[in-house]
């Protein structure tokens, strides 16, 4: 994001682990993003690809 | 000047420098933003897309995936093909999937074996059944002038701080205010634990300015330095200083030619 750190490879780890009831601290923490603008893209992102790709493109 | 290892592997790298200066090593963090040259998709050929996303975002996402750098590619500016794109500032991919399933920065197959993604499970897009994604991409050498996808890394320093204790009654309120917890209280006496940890916030001073001070050094600096995976740190570090080094050096030749 601001820095420009690339933390897209770790977003589907995240995922998965948080759904499986880890504390999301504890993922964050694991995964070695320790600034709080990494952080907040996976705590604030909302996946919506599943949604959009029922639709077809204009 | 002189330079001491804190901690370094390829990734991440944090050094102790001693008599330098804060626009010296902001010279070199802003080389490393701008001038260190990486390899990065740059052209992108849709063959086929009818994938959820517009080719546009797909190619700005593939321009974003950090791509291992072999040193022998030059920057394109520099090459003597001269910005044309040639063997030796460019690199052929494609990338052909057929859903359902998600395409990573993995799939991205190059001309050349060195090349490849350094994150292998990047997600690009997603595509369901009967979606498929079929590209060419061109990567190219280039800086962090060109474009921030080419930049390898974040540099950052602050001042080295230095502690004076001074005589005090009651130290145990800044012991416990320290955010770092590097102040600790030895009988009666105040003690500095790990000093490269503290970042000069000044929270002990605010709580009793009677029994600490702390100032930062206008030499000494601990720096910083994180790598994207594209280079090594000390790849990274290394190359500014030749980049800025070439500079110099055409500087120099522009000087004499002066008259």
């Amino acid at each position: 994001m601001s820095c420009g750190k690339p933390i897209a490879h770790l977003w589907e780890e995240f995922n998965k682990r948080v759904n499986e009831g880890e504390e999301v601290k504890k993922v964050l923490d694991d995964l070695g993003l320790e600034r709080f603008c990494c952080r907040t893209v996976f705590i604030s992102h909302v996946d919506l690809i599943d949604e959009v790709a029922k639709f077809k493109k204009s | 000047m002189e330079m001491k290892k804190l901690s370094m592997d390829d990734m991440k790298g944090s050094f102790l420098v001693k008599g330098t200066t804060a626009w010296y090593l902001n010279t070199l963090r802003r080389l490393i933003i701008n001038n260190v040259p990486t390899l990065a998709i740059e052209d992108v050929t849709f063959i086929e897309n009818s994938s959820a996303l517009y080719d546009e975002i797909i190619a700005h996402r593939l321009g974003l995936v950090p791509l291992v750098t072999d040193e022998t590619y030059v920057d394109q500016e520099k090459c003597k093909c001269k910005g044309a794109g040639c063997a030796h500032c460019t690199l052929q991919f494609t990338l052909n999937k057929i859903g359902p399933c998600t395409v990573y920065a993995e799939d991205l197959v190059s001309k050349d074996p060195k090349v490849k993604a350094v994150y292998p499970k990047m997600p690009i897009v997603k595509l369901l059944e009967g979606q498929s994604l079929k590209i060419e991409a061109v990567a190219v050498m280039s800086h962090g002038k060109d474009h921030i996808k080419h930049t390898p890394g974040l540099f950052y320093y602050q001042q080295y701080p230095t502690f004076k204790i001074k005589e005090h009654k009651n130290a145990k309120k800044c012991v416990d205010v320290c955010p770092k917890k590097i102040l600790e209280l030895k009988g009666n006496k105040l003690k500095v634990v790990d000093e490269t940890k503290c970042n000069l916030c000044m929270a002990c001073v605010d709580e009793c300015p009677e029994a600490i001070e702390v100032k930062g050094s206008e030499t000494d600096f601990i720096v910083n330095v994180e790598s994207w995976g594209q280079l090594t740190v000390k790849q990274i570090l290394t190359e500014a200083v030749r980049v800025f080094d070439d500079e110099l050096d055409d500087l120099a030749q522009e000087v004499n030619k002066i008259k």
